[in-house]
């Protein structure tokens, strides 16, 4: 925290001397799991580019889009990209991955939170929707054979806001299950089946809270929220993949989905990155996105996005950073198509 | 040629303000939704699905609408999670209120008056967020670990006071009733207290004079003449209760697509609802998302209105009885 401040500090300073050319000031809103990045980010970024100054906020990843959009901030933060219909009504918008986070699946089961529990999209599903709605059933247990589960009934926990965690969780399901694609699909808030004893939590800080205060229950909680997870004693799953395999959320797992799919992302670098192939594939991954205008106020705006943005994707993606949030760097490749993309932002 | 009257004119100019930013916020309301009133007709009041569709396919048209595929609004279940819980707020505030006001004007010593009754206004400046947080880390585990185990004990034979037909998570209905108790509590206690100090002196020592004790005097004298201010008082704090939102939204648990089985059920209430879903809203290319919102709010204004207008009803009731 001080060391912050005083970085901060540092930076401010050096900006005063060397502007008289004029600082650019930039304003970042949207997700909040790219918020802690953000501010990891700025004051290293403003002590190497004295002439910009970047404020954060963390309020949402539509709200990010939105006020991108409506050009109210220069960088929105989103964990999803835009969708079809929302590019074709603001078709200036680019989708810009900074760095690749992954979510953890975790529960609350007294004696087995040091066991780390295998779990499949369809039980997930099953659960989520309520027909599989005992730790105990057959279909956990199929998974996880040896365990002794406990005769209890699970409470599963939501998010309640709007939420870019929402909308990987859902996508895994929606993948995985064709029954739960079909009749829920995914989305940043979805409409949750009325699963008898299920919750709903704020945010990700709520959502571990409602963990910690309920036995029995299970929850998607965003990646960056490892270490409060591992305060808490709470369990980490084993998530089926594409290939069959249960993986935990590693690096190595992490990047490995990362890069099975790396190669298919297309030059707006709008794709999930959820149950990709590969058998050590961890199979909720995805890009955290800067949604940018290509058109910028004034040029000396938009040489500052540029300046942040090709910052951030590159010396920001050192592992000196993402490892504070627990995510990971992008690929080369991926660094490059957003290269091009950024090369189409002006003033 | 008449005289130009500039005070009353600049009065009367300021005094319309008010009721003008009323109407500006109703008509735009109105005009806002009005697609999404059109869209979702009546059963938007009393069907309980609450669906944003597939914001990521192709928008369809349906019922001559623009939506997302599988887009549909339901909000009875906020409804009734909106005034369930401000009922039950007001059950739980106006005893402790009431007591807390008797006090305060009759028995607490005359130096500590002043320091008890700013204590009681300080609560009332608490931020709704503060509320949340303390709901969140002792009133929910309270709740859950305590109080519903012992209403269970108790009163679990009827099936809308027994834990075991919910979480027991201690997020629902109970809490967020709590917390807006005690958040218009100091309303009620405030409002009825300056009734009190302004009885007459003379119905006072009357009552004393006819021998009554303390508790009638209170009871039986002051009470009934501070009667319409206590209702005013509570019809105030209702109108906070049912537009609170933030504090709500923080104990409620988020309910969707069910109504509450139970107290301890988990609950979504109107105003809540809005500020949690508004993000997710926003990505929806046909807007019709962001309108039903809007309509919500409308809504939610509308219940405000009628629910203030039935208490003045009651109070004038009250009134004309007492004078026959």
């Amino acid at each position: 925290m001080g060391a912050g401040a005083a970085a901060l500090l540092v930076a401010g300073l050096g900006a005063g001397a060397a502007s008289a050319a004029q600082t650019v000031t930039l304003t970042e809103t949207g997700s909040s799991l790219l918020y802690p990045l953000f501010n990891i980010w700025v004051p290293h970024f403003e002590k190497a580019h004295p002439g910009i100054r970047v404020t954060t906020q963390s309020t949402g990843s539509g709200t990010g889009i939105a006020q991108a959009i409506k050009g109210l901030v220069q960088i929105g933060a989103s964990d999803a990209y835009m969708s079809n219909g929302q590019l074709k009504q603001s078709p200036g918008i680019l989708n810009i991955p900074l760095a690749i986070s992954a979510q953890s699946i975790n529960y609350n089961l007294p004696g087995l939170n040091g066991h780390h529990l295998v779990f499949s999209g369809p039980v997930l599903a099953g659960i989520y929707s309520g027909t599989i709605n005992n730790w105990d059933s057959p279909a956990i247990a199929k998974l996880n054979p040896g365990v002794k589960l406990p005769n209890h009934k699970i409470i599963p926990v939501h998010r309640t806001d709007g939420s870019g965690d929402t909308f990987i969780f859902s996508q895994y399901l929606s993948f995985s299950t064709p029954d739960w694609n079909s009749k829920i699909g995914y989305g940043t808030s979805i409409s949750w089946p009325a699963v008898q004893g299920g919750l709903g939590a704020q945010g990700n800080p709520g959502m571990v809270e409602a963990l910690k205060g309920n036995k029995y229950s299970i929850a998607y909680v965003g990646v960056s929220f490892a270490q409060q997870i591992d305060a808490a004693k709470l369990g980490t799953a084993k998530l089926v993949n594409r290939a069959g395999k249960a993986v935990l959320p590693t690096a190595k797992t992490v990047s490995a989905a990362a890069a099975a799919l790396g190669d298919k992302t297309p030059t707006d670098e709008r794709i999930s990155l959820i149950f990709a192939p590969g058998a050590n594939s961890y199979p909720i991954i995805n890009y955290e996105y800067a949604i940018v205008n290509k058109k910028q106020a004034n040029k000396a705006t938009a040489d500052a996005v540029k300046t942040l943005l090709t910052w951030a994707s590159n010396q920001g993606n050192a592992e000196q950073y993402l490892k504070q949030v627990h995510f990971k760097a992008l690929p080369k490749k991926i660094r490059e198509l957003s290269a091009k993309q950024i090369a189409q932002i002006e003033g | 040629m008449s005289k130009v009257k500039p005070f009353r004119l600049t009065m009367a100019a300021v005094a319309l303000l008010i009721p003008l930013a009323l109407a500006a916020i109703v008509f735009f309301l109105a005009r806002y939704s009005w697609q999404a009133i059109g869209f979702n007709g009546l059963r938007f009041l009393w069907t309980i699905n609450w669906n944003l569709g597939n914001l990521y396919g192709n928008t369809v048209i349906h019922h001559g609408y623009e939506v997302p595929p599988g887009a549909n609004y339901g909000i009875l279940a906020f409804i009734v999670g909106t005034l369930f819980s401000s009922f039950l707020a007001i059950l739980f505030a106006v005893p402790v209120s009431v007591g807390t006001a008797m006090f305060l004007s009759e028995k607490a010593p005359a130096r500590m008056r002043p320091w008890l009754t700013m204590l009681v206004e300080l609560v009332a400046v608490v931020p709704s967020v503060v509320f949340g947080l303390w709901g969140i880390f002792v009133l929910v585990p309270l709740i859950a670990n305590w109080i519903s185990p012992a209403i269970t004990a108790v009163f679990g034979f009827i099936p809308f006071f027994n834990m075991n037909n919910s979480t027991g998570s201690g997020y629902g209905l109970l809490a967020a009733s709590i917390v807006l108790a005690l958040m218009i509590t100091p309303i009620i206690t405030t409002t009825l207290y300056d009734a009190l100090n302004q009885v007459p002196r003379e119905l006072r020592e009357s009552a004393y004079a006819l021998g009554a004790t303390h508790f009638e005097v209170v009871a039986s004298t002051m009470l009934p003449t501070a009667r319409v201010t206590l209702i005013g008082g509570i019809v105030l704090a209702l109108g906070r209760a049912l537009g609170e939102t933030m504090a709500v939204l923080m104990v409620s648990g988020g309910a969707l697509n069910y109504l509450p089985g139970t107290i301890f059920t988990p609950i979504s209430t109107m105003a809540a609802f809005i500020l949690s879903q508004l993000d997710s809203a926003l990505q929806d290319p046909s807007n019709m998302a962001v309108k039903s919102l809007a309509e919500i709010a409308l809504v939610l204004f509308v219940i405000t209105v009628l629910v203030n207008a039935a208490a003045r009803l009651l109070v004038r009731r009250t009134i004309n009885v007492r004078n026959a």
